[in-house]
């Protein structure tokens, strides 16, 4: 699903990242472990398109990210990849539904397909009743579950998730860990995911431990 | 004191200068800009008063320069009787001591002046001026007056042929009156002598207007030592021949006489037609603003403390209408001043709101450093002196060079106009940064009970409510004391800033509701970005200081720009009222032609495309409800719309009311009935009038004889040439020259310009304070699949409720506040009788909508090219802002 071949990134004199190579297959769990600054956020960038390597190529679904142009990452970005932030990203003055219902806007679904998917999701992330509430009105581990369901909305073939429970307390943290954990299954998605966390870790199927910039498994 | 000295010194070592350095360097832009906005409010706010001071001492000097004789101060005195002889036959007595008499007039009137008005006059001058004589020879139309002046060793003259004038008989003599007419000597002028062709001994043929013959020979001709001595200004005539006075080719001849002379000169007359006047003329290079209510309450106090007109004896009598010049002069300055003082409130209350804007930006951008260096264990106080320290500079810094270039241009600094900005400038960054300092390191958390999240929330509504009912009772207090006291300092001259401030805030209100009222009815469309930009915009709606500062200076430029625009036509107007047509003829007594031949030569003129002529009688005796109301009477052909009802009333005291019965009073003659029947349009310079048709008026039995020219046309201003006609081009021209109206016309325009671009200014510093917030959202979304022009639209979706808001809510609220013009007395500046009608400058309001909504993609643009280079990657980092 995704095949990271000799990826290095430099900001000035810093090597982010040394020609780092390893695949994640479809419908597997990554997990990227590492200390601060030993590049699991940079190598997250660059496979979503958000960040491009200045050496080294990145494929996803057999679309070569790296050599994709902004409407091309863009499209890449509706279809495929979809994101979850530590900081939740959601958009404050939309409910939870509608920030759910955000990424099938962009692709133009109609709002009766729309609505039953958003249901959908936010059934499968426990967050049915709380449709209508405001992210300022939900609590962290609600708040990084709607941005889960958000990130699955569009159906995308990859999630990334950059510490998705940095900002969740540790029983919080595990019921979202738990909540990726089931979405991989049930919708068949892959996903890649930087972490400190030990239950992440445990139930990630392969994890990729990144030191200096580059991967020591 | 050792205490306070101990902590200062603490806070002097206690301060991170690298970090008060790096600060100020990272946030050049905006202290530029605050810097900029400082500069430029003291410049004028510094310049403005002083120049309004300049401009009321001008404008009071003005004024009496205009008034001409009007503003003279008279005193009259009638002769002593000389209908006696000395052997008791009936007759008159020669008295040969007239001159000495006058003299003496003019020494007493003197001592009778106050220090403070005598100050404000030039020296007397006595003068005897006989009644207009008309020539009857035939050649052309002449008139001839005599006049001797006094002004103590002026005027002299040279006799250059013939001599002065003598006596007729030495010393004191009995004339019989039946007797032939007493021959008077006087001198003529070189110039008068050259055109008539006149020699030394020549008899002059002039008669009166009763046709009666006076013997006047020319006893020599002289030459003025002194052209420019005042004492002329009172017969200028004497110097040279007047010609064409009145339009009708009459040229105006004068004799002088001598002190020896002067006594046949009254003989010459009947016993009241010369009368002996001192006249004190005002010297307008002394008179400023502040000595002119002194100067008037003299003036009045001399004329009520004076022997009446009409008394028989011999007591001087006051006259003048200096007071009524400076009391126009000085309600027209004290409005002016409060019309200028409410403008430069409002640019002081934009200017105040943008500063306070900039320092929110700057404490928005500087609290995680603020936060940090609070953690690092920096106190409070140290971080507020710090602060201090630097708006202090750099508002010290622009304050001082506004205030140089207010004091370069009126030689003063206004400190207490500059004071509010300067304090705002110093005082509200270091506020903005300590609040937050003092919030991100501050333990208190949102609670989780709802209950008290709930009371947070109330309580905080009420405080803002609270503050909003405030602003909107000072507004109103202003608004309600604007009407009921006029154009006064203080509390009325807010009226306009505090009710711009108040419809912000009611903008301010409305916004959340309109864009959240959008928002809802988008999310059922099928148009992402236009959710996407209404979510952004609801988001930002309610962000309180920025609608505050962009609308309300919105507004105030607005109603800066109508109210010059509204004085600039009402200028034209009052133009026109006060002429009545593109020019006026008031024919004189001295005219040799009627009217009837005037405009009729006139009417013959290329280019002239009407005239008409009335009889004007100005105090009319109208009784209205039994009682006496003093009115302008016109009486004109045609003049009334219905000739069944022959009288239309215009009155400012009431007492002249359509439907009314009025009558007019004559003197010997039975009175006339008139009905008022209607309205009459406003005529400048009366209060009460009254207009009737000459026809209704002569079929009562009252023949009107007109005495004013109205003429209309392309070719006015030629046709009327020389014809004394009071042109309305000209009386535009002068009133708009005026210091009083010139001046704030400029202001005016200085305002609204400084105005607009204050709010181009907030507008920027608000779109910079939100743009981290909106272009983090805008990465988010762009992590949805939104590429960079869709994310482009989406932020100025965000962006353009402000646009609008600021457009068509600051004009919208702005039109409202020109309500408030009809207090401002607008009226005693464009010179008419009712205050001018609002015009709106449609191409300002234009530019100025236009300005605000094409700010728009230039800020998004600008954002967009400033976060070209920082990646997405590093947009979305925790931190990353």
């Amino acid at each position: 699903m995704v095949r990271i071949r000799g990826v290095h990134r430099r900001f000035g004199q810093v090597h982010a990242l040394r020609g780092v190579s390893f695949d994640v297959p479809a419908g597997s769990m990554v997990a990227l472990v590492g200390r601060s600054g030993s590049g699991k956020t940079t190598l997250l960038n660059v496979v979503g398109g958000l960040d491009r390597p200045d050496e080294g190529t990145v494929e996803v679904d057999g679309a070569e990210v790296t050599g994709l142009d902004e409407d091309g990452l863009s499209r890449l970005r509706r279809e495929k990849v979809s994101y979850v932030f530590q900081t939740f990203g959601l958009i404050p003055v939309l409910s939870a539904a509608e920030n759910v219902g955000a990424p099938l806007r962009l692709a133009r679904m109609p709002a009766a397909d729309r609505e039953k998917r958003v249901a959908l999701l936010l059934d499968l992330v426990g967050l049915g009743e709380h449709a209508r509430q405001r992210p300022g009105e939900l609590s962290g581990g609600q708040q990084q579950r709607v941005a889960i369901a958000r990130a699955l909305a569009s159906s995308p073939r990859l999630l990334i998730a950059d510490e998705p429970t940095g900002q969740l307390d540790a029983e919080t943290g595990r019921s979202v860990m738990a909540l990726l954990r089931a979405v991989v299954e049930s919708e068949q998605v892959t996903a890649l995911v930087s972490t400190h966390d030990p239950v992440m870790m445990a139930l990630a199927d392969r994890v990729v431990r990144i030191s200096d910039g580059q991967v020591s498994e | 004191m050792t205490v306070l000295t101990g902590r200062l010194s603490v806070l002097r070592f206690s301060l991170h200068w690298p970090s008060v350095r790096g600060r100020a360097r990272a946030d050049t832009g905006p202290l530029i800009l605050s810097a900029l906005v400082v500069a430029l409010v003291s410049l004028l706010a510094g310049a403005v008063p002083g120049l309004m001071r300049d401009t009321a001492d001008a404008a009071v000097r003005d004024a009496v320069r205009q008034a001409g004789p009007s503003a003279d101060v008279t005193v009259q005195a009638r002769w002593e009787p000389d209908d006696f002889t000395s052997d008791g036959s009936p007759g008159r007595m020669r008295m040969s001591h007239l001159a000495a008499d006058l003299a003496d007039l003019r020494g007493r009137s003197l001592e009778q002046l106050s220090p403070d008005l005598r100050a404000a006059l030039r020296p007397p001058v006595a003068s005897v001026i006989t009644p207009t004589l008309r020539f009857t020879d035939g050649s052309v139309l002449r008139t001839f007056r005599m006049a001797y002046l006094d002004g103590g060793d002026s005027p002299k003259v040279e006799w250059i042929d013939g001599s002065a004038p003598p006596a007729t008989v030495d010393g004191e003599a009995d004339v019989p009156y039946n007797g032939p007419p007493w021959r008077v000597r006087v001198g003529l002028s070189e110039s008068a002598a050259a055109s008539s062709g006149v020699r030394p001994g020549a008899l002059l043929q002039v008669r009166d207007e009763r046709g009666a013959t006076k013997n006047v020979q020319v006893s020599g001709i002289f030459r003025p030592v002194d052209r420019n001595d005042p004492a002329w200004r009172l017969a200028p005539w004497l110097l040279d021949p007047a010609a064409d006075a009145d339009g009708a080719g009459t040229t105006r001849f004068g004799g002088l006489l001598t002190a020896e002379s002067l006594p046949d000169a009254r003989l010459a007359f009947k016993p009241d037609e010369l009368r002996r006047i001192v006249t004190f003329s005002p010297d307008p290079s002394v008179i400023t603003w502040e000595t002119a209510h002194g100067i008037a309450a003299t003036a009045i106090t001399l004329k009520a403390t004076s022997a009446t007109s009409s008394s028989l004896d011999t007591a001087p009598t006051w006259n003048t209408q200096l007071d009524a010049v400076l009391r126009d002069v000085t309600e027209q300055v004290s409005a002016a001043r409060v019309q200028a003082s409410v403008l430069l409130f409002a640019v002081i209350a934009g200017a105040v709101l943008i500063l306070a804007l900039a320092a929110s930006l700057l404490g928005r951008r500087r609290s995680a450093a603020l936060a940090l260096a609070r953690q690092r264990g920096a106190a409070l106080p140290v971080l507020g002196a710090e602060l201090l320290l630097e708006s202090g500079l750099v508002t010290l810094v622009a304050a001082a060079l506004g205030c140089a270039g207010a004091y370069l241009v009126t030689g003063g600094v206004a400190v207490w106009w500059v004071a509010p900005v300067v304090l705002a400038a110093a005082a509200a960054g270091p506020a903005y940064g300590i609040i937050a300092a003092a919030s991100a390191t501050r333990d208190r958390r949102v609670p989780a009970n709802r209950s008290a999240r709930r009371w947070l929330r109330h309580t905080a509504a009420l405080r803002r409510a609270a503050a909003e009912i405030a602003v909107l009772l000072a507004a109103t207090a202003a608004v309600v004391s604007l009407f009921q006291r006029g154009p006064a300092p203080g509390l009325p001259a807010l009226a306009p800033t505090l009710a711009a401030v108040a419809a912000s805030l009611l903008l301010l209100r409305l916004l959340p509701l309109v864009t959240g009222l959008v928002l809802h009815r988008l999310l059922r469309s099928r148009r992402p970005l236009a959710v996407f930009g209404a979510a952004q915009a609801a988001a930002s709606a309610g962000r309180a200081l920025p609608v505050l500062a962009l609308v309300t200076s919105a507004v105030l430029a607005v109603f800066a720009l109508t109210l010059g625009a509204t004085v600039q036509q009402g200028l034209i107007d009052g133009a026109r009222e006060t002429v009545g047509a593109d020019a006026r003829i008031d024919i004189t007594d001295e005219a040799s032609g009627t009217t009837a031949e005037v405009a009729a030569r006139i009417a013959a003129q290329p280019g002239v495309t009407s005239v008409s002529t009335a009889q004007v009688i100005d105090g009319a005796r109208i009784i209205a409800d039994e009682a006496l109301v003093p009115s302008r009477l016109i009486i004109r052909s045609g003049g009334v719309s219905d000739p069944s009802v022959p009288a239309l009333v215009r009155s400012s005291s009431g007492q002249l009311r359509p439907g009314m019965s009025l009558e007019l009073r004559r003197d010997d003659e039975p009175p006339v009935r008139l009905t008022a029947s209607g309205v009459a349009p406003v005529v400048s310079g009366a209060e009460e009038i009254v207009i009737v048709d000459a026809a209704a008026l002569a079929a009562a039995g009252v023949e009107s004889a007109p005495n004013t020219i109205w003429v209309n046309g392309p070719g006015t201003e030629s046709a009327v040439t020389g014809a004394g006609a009071l042109l309305r081009s000209e009386v535009l021209r002068d009133r708009r020259a005026a210091p009083l109206v010139n001046g704030l016309l400029w202001l005016s325009w200085a305002s609204a310009a400084l105005l607009v671009l204050l709010g181009l200014a907030g507008f920027a510093l608000a779109a910079a304070a939100g743009a981290p917030q909106r272009w983090q959202t805008l990465s988010r979304l762009r992590t949805l699949g939104l590429t960079p022009r869709d994310a482009r639209r989406v932020a100025t979706g965000e962006l353009v409720p402000w646009a609008l808001a600021t457009a068509v809510g600051g004009i919208m609220a702005g039109a409202a506040l020109t309500a408030l013009f009809s207090a401002l007395e607008l009226r005693l500046l464009t010179g008419q009788e009712a205050d001018p009608a609002v015009v709106w400058p449609w191409l300002g309001l234009a530019v100025v909508a236009a300005l605000f909504v094409a700010a728009v993609p230039v800020v998004v643009r600008f954002e967009a090219v400033a976060r070209r280079r920082r990646q997405l990657a590093e947009v979305l980092r925790v931190g990353g802002q």
